[in-house]
């Protein structure tokens, strides 16, 4: 058990990709291709229930994480390989585990070409997916960031739709370009590390941290100049990725054209890496630079949510909808965090879990559709929910989960995070205007433009009459597809009611960051004794 | 004159200080005389190539083991050894043995002359190695053309191609033209400084005023070496004798040559013209051949990346891409020019010796493939050749979009971790060059993302409209290839133990090689 506990985070990275390995291996040997999603499905599955273990522990090292392990990788450059959870962290990795695999079972009928690679694939995105939460040293970090983009390339541009190509390549080079300046700003970092510590040059995260908390290192003064361009760089790369407007023209067309297993994926945990690295590495980097770039930040977040809602309204393919309603709701994310409020950044913690659990449930479900129907197009739907009453009902419920409506999770997401915004002192306050509020009322305007056009989509969709015969003959849910999409209602249900053990879980890590943001002044370091 | 007979006939003579390229020569003449006697017995001579590499390679280690930790220098100050000769030497002599596996299926394909071109494989090899190993710009320049001697021919083995015709001819032509200019270039700086030996020039730079000379024919010099390592703007030849060349050459050529011509231009420049403290006119000359370099890896790496994604050839598109990672590596270059300590300066060069590595062991592994896909006389080596292979031959294809990767400089390969060594002596320099320098590369690696994609792309993502035959797999191939995939992993995962190696090559202090 000690063993367990002590690599827990390696035995999460490595269990899928020798579940790739032994995928492999089967169909090489056996011959066979017929069993694969069972293997895959019972590698993901035990994958979740190990990770269910972090929950567990709260006693947490001096450093503030769990779990820890650190082995020197290149000594040469002194990178570890460094690993470790704490409440950030801790949940987007089980939403990980837990979108596993739901997305395997979703594939059940959906993959005919080339099913070994399909799930080799889908295991090694999901090693690259952890290692990319649980990394603490920066290289490491980036290592498994770019390495996340490989499957994911190859499972949209193999078993895409259409137009896969052109989507696959624009994914892997935004993503790539933003990330390699990235690389650019981890090395500069360490030698900015290297000329002020007597450690010597580091990727180690807890290390630069702890010479940030010694006051040996900081961003503002002689180098504030250096750590714009260090914070910009890093910036874009997460930008690109969650995505943030003007940098998200890659997300519809990378949605639509994945395969659903990939879109939900991609929704639920890629574009929470985006949003993850700012809060873990450029909030507590570069203090100084957040807080001087936040209303930049807040002002395309809040065009992102609004122009995100309205090009959604127009959209003629259901899976494009949803992928601009990604766009708005990643919108909203960034906003909570970059109140710098702790109600504004829980909520922003808590909605990348809604938006995994409810983006990830509508993918899955025009997914459904789409099986049957082989087309998205709204117009050649209507009057589903006559001859398909099970899955007009939770695709329904789902809709207003993402939406937000009170006692389903979106609600306490978005709530916390236009608290949080409200209550903000990032931007400017006049005796006339407090800047604040107009964004919070801005974003609120998002809100309703999420129920106009979900509904207006629901209801062109599912109610009136049955126009086209093509959707006389559907066939309702079968037990297969109930059963991998109740976890996900039950879990909007209960997030909904009772979010206490997520947010209270996350606390201690989104309050320490907080207050790293807001506190750090000039150099000035308080720090210590904020956790508690 | 009985003190000039007495150093005439008493050089400073240890053979054992050139047992590695000894041996490779040795072995060059025995491959050339087993073909009179017994000729076209390709595996006889492929078998004794590899096992004179072996003894090589193993003497090579053994040389390492004995070092002092202190650069030594025998053969009256004309032999290095430290650790650029050794590292690059090892690989030299890795290109060398993975090129004769990848020639197999070629040489019996063609039914090429397997013993002169063995011959000639080891003597190019011999030749790198002493570029490696020459601290005496005379040294550097034999070794050079030894190389390029045997690599014209080897350009033009397939006598009955046209293609492979010009290749040659043009690569002789132009290749000769640069020599001329490097040899005139080596002669202006023996007349400005009265020494061809390196470190002695290091030493008369120093002196207060040094001739206008010295900068021309360190401009000559970068001419030279320029267009062996194929920078922008002597790379025009690149392209074209690289399509014409049979393809197990062409990796050769874009692995081996070039980084046997680094590995002579980092100790020229980086032993020869050093920065000095306190002496103005060595600090001008350094200065200029710094900002030239950088300025010429940014248009290397630009042009070589633009130049890639326009072409529908693969070995074509390889071609320019090899332009592109020659820039990478002056990247690393110029960050060991502007290394503050020796120390930081020869982790720099250790660092472009492992990126050479890196790019040697991806490039022939693409290169194999290439052979392998192009059949005869490299006809299939279109995109277009390349459609929809992926499932039919997953085995072939998930290889090469591995070799495509680790050129892009994806983690978990060795091109990642050669990339982050050779961008970091440049950022640690803090210069504002270098860091433009820097970002130009990152742009550009991104850039590279689209061509080397693309080859994925088609072999992947496209359907294959005409019949496909999967090509037959002989052992000494399926070896290169293992070799290659094993070596991507392992220095992009565990090549630590690889650079260390480069960097600090004292182990063992006490024997010392005078």
């Amino acid at each position: 058990m000690d063993f367990i506990n002590e690599n827990l985070l390696t035995i999460l990275i490595l269990l899928p990709v020798f579940g790739a390995l032994g995928v492999l291996a089967y169909q090489m040997f056996a011959g066979r291709e017929d069993n694969l999603k069972w293997i895959t499905f019972g590698i993901t599955l035990v994958n979740f229930l190990i990770s269910l273990l972090l929950i567990g522990e709260k006693a947490a090292s001096s450093s503030g994480f769990q779990f820890e392990k650190s082995v020197p990788w290149i000594t040469a450059i002194n990178s570890n390989y460094h690993v470790g959870v704490d409440g950030l962290s801790l949940w987007l990795v089980i939403l990980t585990t837990f979108i596993m695999p739901i997305s395997v079972i979703s594939t059940w009928h959906a993959v005919e070409k080339k099913p070994t690679a399909f799930y080799i694939f889908l295991l090694l995105l999901e090693s690259a997916m952890i290692g990319v939460f649980v990394s603490l040293d920066l290289l490491v970090f980036y290592l498994f960031f770019e390495a996340s983009l490989v499957p994911m390339f190859f499972l949209i541009g193999i078993w895409g739709g259409e137009n896969r190509i052109y989507a696959a390549v624009k994914f892997f080079i935004f993503t790539a370009l933003g990330s390699l300046l990235m690389l650019a700003a981890i090395i500069s970092l360490y030698y900015v590390h290297a000329s002020v510590s007597s450690v010597g040059g580091t990727f180690d995260y807890v290390a630069i941290m702890k010479t940030m908390e010694l006051g040996h290192l900081s961003f503002s003064g002689p180098l504030a100049a250096t750590g714009t361009l260090m914070f910009l760089a890093f910036a874009l790369a997460f930008s690109i990725k969650v995505p943030l407007f003007p940098f998200h023209t890659w997300l519809p067309d990378a949605h639509t054209e994945a395969p659903t297993a990939g879109s939900v994926i991609l929704a639920a945990v890629l574009l929470k890496m985006g949003t993850y690295g700012l809060m873990r590495f450029c909030f507590t980097l570069f203090p100084d630079q957040s807080r001087e770039f936040a209303p930049f930040f807040i002002v395309l977040a809040i065009i992102g949510i609004i122009y995100g809602a309205l090009v959604a309204m127009v959209q003629p393919d259901v899976k494009r909808l949803v992928a601009y309603s990604s766009v708005a709701h990643m919108g909203f994310v960034i906003l909570g965090m970059f109140s710098f409020t702790e109600w504004g950044m829980q909520g922003a913690v808590y909605q990348m879990l809604n938006h995994g659990v409810s983006t990830g449930a509508l993918f899955l479900l025009v997914g459904f559709i789409y099986e049957r129907r082989h087309t998205r197009q709204i117009s050649e739907f209507g009057g589903l929910a006559n001859v398909m009453p099970i899955y007009a009902t939770i695709f329904v419920i789902t809709a207003m989960s993402s939406v937000g409506l009170p006692f389903l999770n979106g609600f306490v997401g978005e709530f916390l995070i236009m608290l949080g915004m409200w209550k903000s002192s990032i931007l400017s306050v006049t005796t006339t205007t407090n800047w604040n509020y107009i964004a919070t009322m801005l974003a609120g305007t998002g809100v309703i433009f999420a129920a106009v056009y979900l509904l207006w989509m629901i209801q062109r969709v599912f109610f009136g009459e049955v126009t086209n015969d093509k959707n006389k003959s559907l066939s309702d849910l079968s037990w297969r597809e109930i059963g991998l999409i109740v976890p996900l209602m039950f879990l909007m249900v209960f997030m909904g009611v009772y979010p206490r053990p997520f947010l209270d879980r996350a606390k201690d890590a989104v309050t320490q960051i907080q207050t790293r943001v807001m506190h750090q002044a000039g150099g000035e370091v308080e720090h210590a004794e904020v956790v508690k | 004159m009985n003190i000039v007979l007495a150093e005439l006939v008493s050089p400073n003579v240890n053979l054992r200080a050139i047992l590695p390229e000894t041996m490779v020569a040795v072995t060059g003449v025995i491959v050339m005389l087993y073909d009179c006697f017994a000729p076209r017995q390709r595996n006889v001579t492929g078998a004794i190539s590899l096992i004179g590499l072996a003894a090589a390679a193993f003497f090579l280690g053994m040389m390492w083991m004995d070092g002092s930790g202190i650069p030594t220098y025998s053969w009256n100050g004309m032999i290095a050894h430290d650790n650029l000769r050794l590292s690059f030497s090892f690989v030299f002599l890795i290109v060398s043995a993975m090129t004769i596996l990848i020639s197999t299926i070629w040489v019996e394909r063609e039914d090429v002359p397997s013993g002169e071109y063995h011959a000639l494989l080891l003597f190019a090899t011999f030749g790198m190695m002493f570029m490696a190993a020459g601290n005496d710009l005379v040294i550097i320049f034999l070794g050079l053309e030894t190389l390029s001697i045997a690599t014209y021919v080897m350009a033009g083995l397939r006598r009955t191609d046209l293609k492979s015709n010009e290749s040659a001819m043009k690569y002789f032509i132009l290749g000769s033209l640069a020599s001329a200019f490097l040899l005139y270039g080596m002669a202006l700086i023996y007349g400005a400084t009265g020494a061809t030996n390196i470190p002695e020039i290091a030493s008369k730079i120093a002196q207060p005023n040094f001739p206008a000379l010295l900068l021309v024919g360190g401009a000559m010099l970068i001419v030279g070496f320029g267009f062996k390592i194929a920078a922008v703007p002597f790379h025009v030849w690149t392209p074209d004798v690289y399509e014409g060349a049979p393809s197990p050459i062409t990796g050769f050529m874009a692995a081996g040559p070039k980084a046997a011509a680094f590995a002579s231009f980092l100790r020229v420049f980086l032993l020869g013209f050093p920065v000095l403290a306190g002496v103005q006119a060595a600090g001008y000359l350094h200065d200029t051949w710094v900002t030239a370099l950088s300025l010429i890896a940014i248009a290397t790496m630009t042009l070589g990346n633009v130049g890639a994604i326009m072409q529908n050839n693969v070995k074509r598109m390889l071609a320019y891409s090899s332009i592109a990672h020659a820039g990478y590596a002056l990247v690393g270059f110029v960050g060991a020019g502007m290394a503050q300590t020796p120390t930081a300066r020869d982790e720099a060069i250790a660092s472009v010796a492992f990126y050479m590595l890196t790019y040697a062991i991806t490039n022939l592994g693409a290169f194999a493939i290439i052979t392998l896909l192009g059949q005869k006389n490299d006809r299939r080596t279109d995109f277009e050749d390349f459609n929809g292979i992926g499932f039919k031959s997953p085995a072939l294809s998930f290889t090469l979009s591995l070799f495509m990767l680790s050129l892009l400089g994806l983690p978990l390969t060795a091109g990642f971790i050669g990339k982050v060594l050779v961008f970091r002596p440049a950022l640690e320099a803090g210069d504002r060059l270098l860091t433009i320098v820097v970002v130009a590369a990152v742009v550009n690696t991104a850039i590279s993302a689209y061509y080397y994609l693309r080859l994925i792309v088609v072999m992947f993502f496209r359907e294959r409209t005409t019949a496909w035959a999967e090509p037959r797999l002989s052992t000494p191939f399926a070896a290169v290839l293992l070799i290659a995939v094993l070596g991507v992993f392992y220095l992009g995962i565990f090549g630590d133990r690889v650079i260390q190696r480069f960097s600090q090559p004292a182990v063992r202090v006490g024997a010392q090689l005078h």
